[in-house]
């Protein structure tokens, strides 16, 4: 097992830059999660971690060597693809064992490895029959096995579960990070999904536009987002975002928006001071208010989930989304007062994205 | 009745003229293959006949060299074929995986060859031959053959390549597998349906082939086939027609179930390229 190091990586596909200099350090024995919109790169920077794009500038280096210039086979790498690559023609044994074969080991010892990864995978009885006759699932697991078998320095896994349905995405989830949590293998993870980054890493690396926005345990990504990226980013129903002009008056603060409402918000520094800012709210830290110390919003659309209730509703112009876990009896058109906890919100500069 | 029933009875029916169209030529063939001699011209002509006679076929064989011809046919398809697909997997493999520049016009190009009839060219073609000695060569055959289905095997193939995912070879080599181990132990047993198709296509090209093979090849030791059964006819004083259909029923039935049993494949082949 290894360390995982990525200095000033770039890549550019002709003229077109597509990663900007991104640095990442993944520990041994890390779990670490790259998550970020379609065409982030982040499943760019998985493969040149694997050596299958070529890097344009920096270096990787897993251990102690820089594999820039070495070729996948020799990188001691495992990956799992998204669509499972299983080997068609070949029977679920000799998909596991098609790695040891090529380093030539013993018969025994293949076998013996096989069986192991099966073990653990509950697969032993599936090793005959070949990957046409397995489900969605059953795959994913053989290509783990694939990966497993190899002891390898680095597990690499490139949207593994987004071809699967959305309960099996759930048991698999909980399959892989069990592993992990038993094997330890350094793993490198790329997901579009910020609930399957939020449950499984150790560390998430979030990336939008060929770069990266911020690197994490995932709490405190949810927690203190450095900028609006990553605070609309992680997190379902997403974080609300209202824009309006800053009032520190001692030590009360208020945000004035375009239609003159005022909402409360959290003191920061006198130098934002009737300057323009973005108040960030969580649906989940909004409650009702009473006795105007909130907002007044008016309900649109109510989302009964099962655990929550998700309600869509007008605030000082802006659709906003307030989750509660009391059974309210909304009703669309009604008129209901919105507040929230000050220690919760954020303030963003709304030119940087940057949080204040 | 069931609609299913009364549409597919429909569907014949329309369909029945046109099976008639295609069908007579090899009834005709058939039936005056296995006729004596002397009833081959009675008037007005029947289709009946007093004696059903296969000796007409090892009569034909032994006369009209049939034996060498199909030795001839066999080796100038058989070669032709190995050669366009040896020459063929690797270029449709490049078009398939790599990007190059030129790309499109190769494509292009390849597309362009086939809108040309070999008839055009078969004055040049054999001066070329002239010039390189190879004038009644059947190798002659071997490399205009080859190259004339290229065009064909390479666009066939590499549609289906296509279809093939990049990510097998890709975790064939994260396996640890070299690129010449991830091509023949991963990629090309997987290709094996598409190259066994545009392999028996191009062999019957190289089979029923006729102008080039008329032109390049003088004696008739080295006749293909169709030339072959061709000479039975033109230039004579008495046409042996008993022998000519029983050496055309030899050379086409066979070649004509293999490709009827085929063509469901071909067609699927061709569509894949359509809806990549």
């Amino acid at each position: 097992m290894a360390s995982v190091t990525i200095r000033n990586v770039e890549k550019s596909f002709g003229a077109m830059k597509v990663i900007h200099g991104v640095d990442i350090d993944v520990q041994d024995h890390e779990f670490v999660v790259l998550v970020g919109p379609s065409g982030c790169g982040k499943s760019t920077l998985l493969r040149m971690i694997a050596g299958l794009e070529t890097i344009s500038g920096g270096e990787i280096v897993i251990g102690d060597k820089v594999v820039n210039d070495v070729p996948p086979r020799d990188r001691d790498i495992a990956m799992v693809f998204q669509n499972y690559a299983l080997y068609p023609h070949m029977s679920i044994f000799d998909n596991m064992g098609f790695s040891l074969k090529l380093r030539k080991r013993p018969k025994a010892e293949i076998e013996a490895k096989v069986k192991d990864a099966a073990d653990i995978l509950n697969l032993t009885s599936y090793l005959d029959r070949s990957p046409a006759q397995l489900s969605g699932g059953q795959r994913q697991r053989v290509a783990m096995g694939r990966a497993l078998v190899r002891d390898a320095q680095v597990f690499l896994f490139d949207e593994p579960l987004s071809n699967l349905d959305a309960k099996l995405r759930v048991v698999m989830r909980t399959e892989i990070k069990a592993l992990h949590q038993r094997l330890k293998t350094t793993s490198v993870y790329v997901t579009h999904d910020q609930i399957e980054a939020m449950t499984m890493a150790d560390r998430i690396v979030v990336m939008n536009a060929g770069r990266v926005e911020q690197v994490g345990a995932p709490l405190e990504l949810y927690d203190s987002p450095a900028n609006l990226f990553v605070a609309g980013f992680l997190g379902s129903p997403s974080m609300n975002f209202i824009e309006g002009r800053y009032l520190r008056d001692g030590d009360t603060a208020q945000v004035i928006c375009a239609n003159g409402t005022a909402l409360p918000a959290p003191v920061v520094s006198s130098a934002w001071n009737e300057k323009q800012v973005v108040l960030g709210v969580r649906p989940e830290h909004m409650h009702l208010a009473d006795g105007g110390e909130g907002a007044a919003a008016t309900v649109d659309v109510v989302e009964p989930t099962g655990a929550n209730i998700e309600v869509l509703a007008d605030l000082a112009g802006e659709r906003v989304c307030a989750v509660f876990s009391e059974r309210h009896p909304f009703r669309p058109g009604e008129k209901i007062e919105l507040g929230w906890d000050l220690n919760k919100v954020h303030l963003f500069d709304p030119d940087s994205g940057n949080r204040i | 009745m069931s609609s299913k029933l009364k549409k597919s009875l429909i569907y014949w029916a329309i369909l029945s003229p046109l099976m008639v169209v295609i069908l007579f030529p090899f009834a005709v063939m058939f039936v005056t293959a296995v006729r004596p001699r002397d009833e081959l011209f009675v008037f007005p002509p029947r289709w009946g006949f007093s004696e059903f006679r296969w000796g007409n076929f090892a009569e034909m064989w032994v006369k009209t060299n049939f034996g060498e011809a199909l030795f001839n046919s066999l080796y100038v398809s058989v070669l032709s074929t190995a050669l366009a697909l040896a020459l063929s997997i690797p270029a449709a493999y490049a078009l398939s995986r790599y990007r190059f520049r030129g790309k499109g016009a190769y494509r292009t190009f390849l597309l362009m060859t086939q809108m040309m009839s070999p008839i055009v060219l078969v004055l040049g073609l054999f001066r070329l031959m002239v010039a390189l000695g190879m004038v009644n060569n059947l190798n002659s055959l071997v490399l205009t053959y080859a190259a004339f289905n290229m065009a064909f095997t390479i666009w066939m193939l590499q549609s289906y390549f296509s279809t093939i995912p990049r990510d097998l070879e890709e975790a064939a080599w994260i396996d640890g597998a070299s690129h010449f181990t991830s091509l023949t132990r991963i990629f090309l047993p997987l290709a094996v349906p598409a190259m066994a198709v545009t392999g028996i296509f191009s062999f019957i090209n190289g089979w029923n082939e006729f102008v080039l093979a008329l032109t390049m090849i003088r004696s008739s030791d080295d006749f293909t086939l169709p030339v072959q059964i061709y000479s039975q006819v033109a230039g004579r004083f008495q046409v042996e027609w008993h022998h000519v259909m029983a050496g055309t029923v030899l050379a086409t039935v066979p070649v004509a179930i293999v490709f009827s049993w085929l063509q469901k494949y071909l067609i699927r082949g061709m569509a894949l390229g359509a809806v990549k």
